[in-house]
Formats: C-alpha cells, sequence, structure tokens
C-alpha cells in the first residue's frame, strides 16, 4: 500500500511541475516536460495496479462511505444506478474530456495548460450550477489564480478520486490529501464498476461533487475491466477518464494516459459521440468545446 | 593526481558580500579553444567572458601561464516571441570555438533559438593625422587646411574587441541544446528537442535539416534529442543521443535527411533497478567523441559511460559518479536536480575523463588504472595554490573523520560544467557562478 501513498505522491508532484512550467521563463520546456509525464504515467500505473489489489476489501468500506458521505441532491437521483444515467454520464464524461483536451493541446509538448484549462473550465460550469454540494470543492478550484497549490491540489483530489477506480479502504484518508470532504469522499468512487454495481454508482454519484453536476450526471466510469490496468491504449483512456465531476481529473488521466497520446486522439474519438449527445449536459461542453477547438487546433498544427 | 588552485572569481553581483549568486552569473557553459590559450565561459545573463593564458615568464616561474580576463561582451539579449507569447532566454547555452586561421579569434556562442559567431580581435594601433578630422573626430573645416599628411599608426593600450560577424536565427522551433562544428571548419549543426540543422559559417538565410524525429502527432512523442557532436577526424558522422538512453551515429554520406542512424549504441535496462524514475535518470545528458575519434562518452544522471564506437551492443566502460544518489531517487525530482545535466569531458590524451556531482565536487576516472578520485571546487575548502585534497562521501554505516555523508550534501552547489584542455592537465570547474581554475603541481 504504501507504493499507492508513493505513487500518489509522485502523480501530485508531477501535476505541480507541468503547471510550473508553465509560467517558467524561458517557454516550455519539451524534455523536461516529457521526462515528467513519463514519471507521471508510471506512478499512475502503479497507483491503478495497487489499486485492483484492494478492491475485494473496499467494496464492504466503500458502502459506510456513501453512507456517511455528504452527496448533493442530483446525485441522490442517480443512486440507483440506473443504466440510463450510466450511458448519460458516459456521454458526458466524453464530452468533459473533449472540452478539455482541446485546450490542452494548445502546446501540445505536454499537457502544462491542463492544470489552467481545467480549473477555467471548472470556473464556467460551475458558475452555470447550482450546485448544492461541496461547495468547498469549488472555491478552491473557483479562481484561475488560485495559488498553484491549490489548483494543483484540487486537480490532484481529483485525480486521485479518478484514480481509486476502487474505494480503498484501508486507507480512505490517503487520498485525502484534499482540501475539502468532498474529494475524499471521491476518491471512493469505483472504476470498476463491473464488479460492484451498486457501490461504485454510490460513489461516482458522490463524486459528482459540485463542479460540473450537469457533466455528472453518473460518472460511471466505464472503469477498465482489464485486469491489466495498463494505459497505453486510448480505450483505457476512455474508461479512465470517465470521472467528471471534476472536468480536471478526467481531462489529465485522458492526457496522461500514454505519455502524449491523449492529447488528441480522445479529442477526435469522441467528439462525435459528445456531438451526437443531447442531454444538457452534453449539450453546454459541447457548446464550450467548440468554442475553444478552433484556435486551439489552429495553436496545434502552428506548433 | 595532485592539483594546486588557481581560482578566478567571477562575480559581478552587486551585493558581493553575500553568499548567494545572481542569477544572471550562474555560469552556464565552459569551453577551450583548439589551442588551450583561451577560455570561454557564457553565463546565464547572456555574457561571454574570455579568458587568455598569461605567457610564461622566466622572472615568475611558478606562476606558469595564468589565466586572465581578455575579453568579455554581451552575446545574447533576451527577447520576445510575439507569435508565441513566450520570453526567449539569453542564457547561454553552448559555445563553441573555431580553429584559428588568422590573428582573430572565432566563436560560436547560441542560446535556446539564436546562434551567433563573434570575432574577437585585438587592435594595439590606432591612425592618427587624419586630414579631414581631427583627433577627436570632429570635422574639420576644409577651408582650413593647408596641407596634406598621410595617418600614421600609433600603438595604443592593446583593445580586445568583440563583433558580431553573423546570426543564424530562425531555425528552431524547440530549445537549441548543442552546436557542434565539424571538421570541415565550414559547416557547424546546431541541434533542438527534435530537430537538427546544418549550417555553413558564411550563410546565414539557409540551414540544412539532416535530422528531424518530431512524430506526425506530438502526441506520440516518446524520445528528443539531447546532444549532438561531430566526429573530431570525420566531416560526414556525427552522433545524437536521446533521452531514452540511446545514441544515434549518422553518416550524412548515406542520405540527405539522416532519421536512419548508421549505428544504433544502447544498453539494455537493468530490470532490477526500474523505479518511478528510471526513464528520467537513463536520458543522456551529454555526449561526447574523444579526441582520437575511436571512443564516446556519455553521461546520465548516475553514470558515465565509455563506448566503442564498434561495439553497440554495450559500452566499453561504466563509471558510477554518484551512485548513493540512486536511493534518494524521489527527493531529487521533488526538488527538480533530477533533470540536472551534467556534462562530462576528456583529457588530451583520452585516458581520463571527468564529470561534475554535487557539493561542488566533480570526479575524474583514470580508464587505465582504473581509479577515480572525488575533489571539490570551493574556496572555503582550499585555499589558493593548495593541493586538492580527495574528498569521499560516506554512504552510511559510519562515518570516517573527512567524510561527508550524503545527507550532508549542498544539492545546490552542482558542477554541471567542466572543461580539460586540450593538451596539458588544466582544468576549468565552473562552479554556479565561480569559476575555478586547476592545473597540475609542478615538482
Amino acid at each position: 500500500m504504501e507504493f499507492k501513498v508513493e505513487a500518489h505522491r509522485i502523480m501530485s508532484i508531477s501535476l505541480g511541475k507541468i503547471y510550473n512550467s508553465r509560467v517558467q521563463r524561458g517557454g516550455i520546456k519539451l524534455h523536461k516536460n516529457l521526462l515528467v509525464s513519463l514519471v507521471l504515467r508510471s506512478a499512475r500505473q502503479v497507483y491503478l495496479s495497487d489499486y485492483y489489489g484492494g478492491i475485494c476489501l473496499s467494496a464492504q468500506q466503500a458502502r459506510e462511505w456513501c453512507e456517511g458521505e455528504y452527496m448533493t441532491s442530483d446525485q441522490d437521483k442517480l443512486i440507483p444506478g440506473s443504466t440510463e444515467s450510466l450511458s448519460e454520464s458516459d456521454e458526458t464524461s466524453d464530452v468533459a474530456v473533449d472540452k478539455q483536451e482541446p485546450r490542452d493541446v494548445v502546446e501540445s509538448p505536454a499537457a502544462q495548460h491542463v492544470e489552467t484549462q481545467a480549473s477555467g473550465e471548472q470556473d464556467s460550469a460551475e458558475n452555470g450550477l447550482s450546485v448544492s454540494g461541496c461547495s468547498d470543492i469549488n472555491t478552491p478550484e473557483e479562481s484561475p489564480e488560485a495559488t498553484p497549490t491549490c489548483e494543483v491540489a484540487s486537480v490532484v483530489t481529483a485525480i486521485s478520486s479518478n484514480c481509486i477506480s476502487a474505494p480503498s479502504p484501508s486507507d480512505p484518508n490517503e487520498a485525502t490529501e484534499t482540501p475539502t470532504d468532498c474529494q475524499t469522499d471521491n476518491s471512493e468512487s469505483a472504476e470498476n464498476h463491473s464488479d460492484e454495481p451498486k457501490a461504485p454508482q454510490a460513489y461516482t454519484n458522490r463524486k459528482r461533487t459540485a463542479e460540473d453536476s450537469e457533466l455528472t450526471d453518473s460518472p460511471t466510469k466505464r472503469t477498465k475491466v482489464t485486469s491489466t490496468s495498463l494505459p497505453s491504449t486510448n480505450d483505457e483512456n476512455k474508461g479512465e477518464t470517465e470521472e467528471m465531476d471534476t472536468s480536471n481529473v478526467s481531462s489529465l488521466i485522458t492526457i496522461f494516459g500514454s505519455s502524449f497520446s491523449g492529447l488528441l486522439s480522445n479529442k477526435e474519438g469522441e467528439q462525435p459521440d459528445s456531438e451526437a449527445e443531447d442531454s444538457d449536459s452534453g449539450q453546454i461542453c459541447c457548446d464550450q468545446m467548440l468554442k475553444n477547438l478552433n484556435p486551439w487546433s489552429t495553436a496545434i498544427v502552428a506548433f | 593526481m595532485d592539483e594546486e588552485i588557481d581560482t578566478r572569481k567571477i562575480n559581478n553581483s552587486f551585493l558581493r558580500d553575500h553568499n548567494y549568486a545572481t542569477e544572471a552569473d550562474i555560469i552556464s557553459t565552459v569551453e577551450f579553444n583548439p589551442t588551450g590559450e583561451l577560455l570561454a565561459t557564457g553565463d546565464k545573463g547572456g555574457r561571454v567572458v574570455v579568458f587568455q593564458r598569461e605567457q610564461e615568464s622566466k622572472n615568475q616561474p611558478h606562476r606558469r601561464g595564468e589565466y586572465n580576463v581578455y575579453s568579455t561582451f554581451q552575446s545574447h539579449e533576451p527577447e520576445f516571441d510575439y507569435l508565441k507569447s513566450l520570453e526567449i532566454e539569453e542564457k547561454i547555452n553552448k559555445i563553441r570555438w573555431l580553429p584559428q586561421q588568422n590573428a582573430a579569434y572565432f566563436l560560436l556562442s547560441t542560446n535556446d533559438k539564436t546562434v551567433k559567431l563573434w570575432k574577437i580581435s585585438e587592435r594595439d594601433k590606432r591612425p592618427e593625422g587624419y586630414n579631414l578630422k581631427d583627433e577627436d573626430g570632429r570635422i574639420r573645416d576644409p577651408t582650413t587646411i593647408t596641407a596634406l599628411r598621410v595617418p600614421v599608426l600609433q600603438p595604443m593600450d592593446l583593445m580586445v574587441e568583440a563583433t558580431p560577424r553573423r546570426v543564424f536565427s530562425n531555425a528552431h522551433t524547440y530549445h537549441i541544446n548543442s552546436i557542434s562544428v565539424s571538421n570541415d571548419y565550414e559547416t557547424y549543426m546546431s541541434t533542438d528537442d527534435l530537430r537538427i540543422n546544418l549550417w555553413n559559417l558564411e550563410i546565414t538565410n539557409q540551414s540544412f535539416n539532416i535530422v528531424d524525429i518530431k512524430p506526425a502527432n506530438m502526441e506520440e512523442l516518446t524520445e528528443v534529442i539531447t546532444a549532438a557532436e561531430f566526429h573530431p577526424n570525420q566531416c560526414n558522422t556525427f552522433i545524437y543521443s536521446s533521452s531514452k538512453g540511446s545514441i544515434r551515429l549518422c553518416d550524412m554520406r548515406a542520405s540527405a535527411l539522416c532519421d536512419n542512424h548508421s549505428k544504433f549504441f544502447e544498453e539494455p535496462e537493468d530490470p532490477s533497478n526500474r523505479s518511478f524514475f528510471s526513464e528520467i535518470i537513463s536520458s543522456i545528458s551529454d555526449v561526447k567523441f574523444s579526441h582520437s575519434g575511436r571512443y564516446l562518452m556519455t553521461r546520465d544522471y548516475l553514470t558515465v559511460k565509455v563506448w566503442d564506437l564498434n561495439m553497440e551492443s554495450k559500452p566499453l566502460e561504466t563509471y558510477q559518479v554518484h551512485d548513493y544518489l540512486r536511493s534518494k531517487l524521489c527527493s531529487l525530482y521533488e526538488n527538480d536536480c533530477i533533470f540536472d545535466k551534467f556534462e562530462c569531458v576528456w583529457n588530451g590524451s583520452d585516458s581520463v575523463i571527468m564529470t561534475g556531482s554535487y557539493n561542488n565536487f566533480f570526479r575524474m576516472f583514470d580508464r587505465n588504472t582504473k581509479r577515480d578520485v572525488t575533489l571539490e571546487a570551493s574556496r572555503e575548502n582550499s585555499k589558493p595554490r593548495a593541493i586538492l585534497k580527495p574528498r569521499k562521501v560516506c554512504v552510511g554505516g559510519k562515518r570516517r573523520k573527512d567524510e561527508i555523508s550524503v545527507d550532508s550534501l549542498d544539492f545546490s552547489k552542482k558542477i554541471l560544467h567542466t572543461a580539460w584542455h586540450p593538451s596539458e592537465n588544466i582544468i576549468a570547474v565552473a562552479a554556479t557562478n565561480n569559476l575555478y581554475i586547476f592545473q597540475d603541481k609542478v615538482n
């Protein structure tokens, strides 16, 4: 388990580095960001592989978490885990991912913009939402000018919540170097819903937390049901990135799914889905994404 | 080996008494010229300082050829790329001397985006006795001129002036990390993270791209070029190292675009040493041909390896520079030290190799005797002209009297840049903003 803690820590440090590289003098250093993204990927692999080891145990405690946790009204609706909500969330998550990606791809070498984009997007998403739950989460993430640590922390918690597919009962607190309780809860979101449909569902619902409740109808993680949780394909990206409560996370995971592969491929792959999607959340995401798409794609081409 | 210290401190910092350096004074590159008479250093502020060795005099035989400041000039200025909204640092990444062909000296200096050819020349005479202007330069009234005279060259105080002769710009999208002059002395190459360009020294408005590893989709990027160098004797051969720990040797006669290598040097990774940071520590930070051209040396984070050009499967020799850091990789990752790019150098006869470490330590490895030594470049711990004492880092267990424990190493004092005189045992070691020059002891 200590590997998990270590991996988690390394992931948060890596994200911080990527964020800082954006504001460094002299422009973004391709080499360093490439190395950092490789470390991030390794850490994530370890984190996830560790997770699968503890998934059985976690189910029980997941339930306990569920009950004791703070949930939004939206999330309550979703608890019964209908397949519709599942599919919806898939879509929305796709959309959310797409939304993130164009922004993230701006400076293609690394997802340096991820954090800012994510936070920026959260702001816009949050503004339109009457989020009843987890307002604390919003606070640190609301202002794009939030200190990097704040942003990183929120991003990290997002990641931890996403990455931690199965509730890790043995250390429910571990993912919680988070500023808010809600985030802590999020960590319990289940990725492998195939194994534990109900428990994960609850978690994912909860995870929805505030930010993008519209997006997060039910972030059904299409968890990588595969036992080998090795992220190296876009499929895995999809599985990973269904976490929606913070678009940050999904985009980050997508991006780091396989070094740089996440940046563009998901965007193209999921765009048709999102456009077909007609839910409100999908709509909003779509619009936002489309707005951002053009300038970014030209930027990518230019770079 | 015994060495005596001859220290030169370059510190233009306004707050001299304080123990920290202005960032602009941090030395970022050190290079001897081909004869060893000149030593150039570049710093983060875009300045180049050139030292010249004094002629040995009979009056003071113990002061053999010390290096004194010869010329200082601002090579690069900070720039702004408006298209990308990026600031371009003025830090000098590399300096390479051209072989001397006349009385002037030429060097190439580069920052992240632009390479410049500088001419350093001396002027010790000036003309006097112009007809149309007087000594101050003011134009004389023609009506006052009654006789003609021929200007005469009069001696003056030696003045060393540096003029930029060529500016090679707009050829690199990514940050330039190396430049290397070809054996033909007509061309040189500049290397950034993904591309290598070949230039003619006379032509600044075009360059040839000879290596391009940029993938069609940047998302598929897995490795970048970290350093490149021309073969010392064959103008058609060059090598470049990658962030994945491999070296490729290319022959420009094979094709115009050298994307396909002629030789590929890579050592299989030791699976027992695998960690989160394996990829980072295997990234090669510097690659150098030996003077003979038979061997090449690579530096990654923890080791220096000597390769035989004829054997691609594994290095000939591997030297551990500071293996005690292997267990501290996580902390080094946190404080960014793991990304430090150490350089390595050969001595004139290719028998000794040298590289830097932390705590102002630098290491030398004798390839023949297999002995190695750790020395420290520090004014506090050694007096000028004193013989350097070998240092030792103790790795756990009992610490002997003169040893330093790993935990008390100062990671902010790192020696990244060193240079070795092409023929004599004189080394230049850059420790943050200080330059140390060490010479062999004369008996």
